[in-house]
């Protein structure tokens, strides 16, 4: 299995708004993230790979890291399609 | 009041092009250099879109490369917090304009492109050097390390050469395309009897984009604005009257569709007299269509009511004479057969020749 090191699409911010909570903004679009996503998505960083944001956020939630690694490769998924991210 | 809070701010900075694109989505009466907002009036602005919860800004025109603010402008908005997006002919945009708008915060481009074949493209926007000087523009924003977005407006005289302007998106490195079909406003439906692709053709497109779409998912997301008059449903114009969108125009005229102003009996609120917040929440323009209550029948009651929020108030008012009715672009309006045969009419109208967009024109 691939394990690439996401980070976000040229052009694409995570941001925090008062009305909207945490959202990814891109051209012309406006993701708003429900609380897993945000917190993955900000471990995004082109550096790190899925398979260590999985070891760290299952450590940090204490939680099972098969679990968040399926949880993190769906939610990177989704956001490749839309363009949000690349993996 | 409203709790609605408007997702974008379409600042038309100005109204001055060296382009002459005949479908221009600006109105056929151009405001002039000497009616435009001063720096300091859109700093104000873009600091009000933001406190209202405003997210992107469009830096748009005409050509907003022409203000020589443009950089302070992009700062402005920046400081207030918007995702700022700069809508550009590509013209006039080099490695020397990019680097600073990039310092003063720009963080997205959109280029429209006429074309692939760089002479007709340049006879499409009446302007000769075009076609290079947007590849040379597209090709310093891509090194720049910026996101590009192409914008590709199709009409009968590309429509064929999709295909080729996906290659192109492709090749120059944007992450977005935009194949827009004319929207007939403005200068558009002026030349509407030049611009009309036959409705075998979009279907064909529409075809096209779909399989862009997935062979080229993760490369390029392409978005596709189609042609209203070989719709079945309208689209929810600006996400619906008065709810996601501000147009401010290039005097300071706060519109809730860039076409609006061609709506009889409106008087439009200007900033430089009201507060942006004011105006999206109380002013009588902004309230007049928003929502369903002033919706007609078929509308009224229609399962799509708040998705397509009875489409296009100034698309109803051009074909059937009153901004309140159905957008005749659903099948279910009563004019929406004398819309289709107008557009059959256009396509095979034979007629080439355009009427370019020009101030006092």
């Amino acid at each position: 299995m691939t394990d690439p090191a996401p980070k976000l699409a040229p052009g694409v911010k995570l941001r925090k708004d008062a009305k909207r909570g945490t959202v990814l903004l891109g051209p012309e679009r406006i993701l708003e993230l429900d609380d897993i996503a945000q917190a993955i998505v900000a471990e995004f960083d082109g550096k790190r790979r899925v398979s260590e944001i999985a070891a760290a956020l299952a450590k940090e939630y204490d939680a099972n890291a098969d679990d968040i690694r399926t949880d993190i490769e769906n939610l990177l998924k989704d956001l490749t399609q839309k363009g949000y991210v690349k993996p | 009041m409203t709790e609605l809070t408007p997702i974008g701010l379409l600042a038309e900075l100005t109204h001055r092009c060296p382009l002459g694109c005949p479908y221009c989505s600006n109105p056929l009466e151009l405001t002039r250099a000497n009616q435009e907002l001063d720096t300091k009036t859109w700093t104000r602005v873009f600091e009000d879109a933001a406190s209202l919860g405003a997210m992107h800004v469009h830096l748009s025109g005409g050509e907003p490369l022409v203000r020589k603010d443009i950089a302070e402008l992009t700062n402005a908005a920046h400081l207030a917090g918007l995702y700022t997006n700069l809508i550009t002919s590509g013209v006039g945009l080099n490695a020397q304009s990019l680097t600073e708008l990039r310092a003063a915060g720009l963080d997205h481009v959109q280029i429209s492109i006429q074309g692939v074949d760089p002479t007709r493209a340049d006879a499409i926007a009446h302007f000769k050097g075009g076609a290079k000087a947007k590849r040379e523009a597209a090709r310093v924003v891509v090194e720049e390390g910026l996101a590009l977005t192409i914008n590709a407006v199709i009409h009968r005289g590309n429509i064929k050469d999709l295909p080729a302007i996906i290659d192109l998106a492709v090749e120059w490195g944007a992450g977005r395309l935009e194949v827009a079909h004319v929207q007939y406003h403005g200068w558009a439906i002026a030349n509407r009897a030049s611009l009309m692709p036959a409705r075998e053709d979009f279907l064909t497109a529409a075809k096209l984009v779909e399989d862009a779409r997935k062979s080229l998912e993760g490369t390029l997301v392409i978005d596709h604005v189609i042609p209203d008059y070989y719709a079945e449903r309208p689209k929810a114009c600006m996400g619906g009257w008065g709810r996601q969108v501000i147009v401010v125009t290039p005097d300071g005229r706060a519109l809730p569709c860039h076409a609006a102003a061609t709506l009889p009996g409106f008087a439009f609120d200007n900033v430089k007299d009201r507060s942006l917040a004011e105006i999206w929440e109380t002013s009588e323009a902004f309230q007049k269509f928003r929502g369903t209550a002033w919706m007609p029948k078929p509308c009224q009651g229609c399962d799509r009511a708040e998705i397509d929020w009875g489409g296009c108030r100034c698309q109803a008012f051009a074909i059937t004479g009153n901004a309140a009715t159905t957008d005749p672009a659903c099948a279910l309006s009563p004019e929406h057969t004398k819309l289709r045969e107008m557009a059959t009419a256009d396509a095979a109208s034979g007629i080439s020749t355009y009427r370019f967009r020009r101030i006092g024109g």
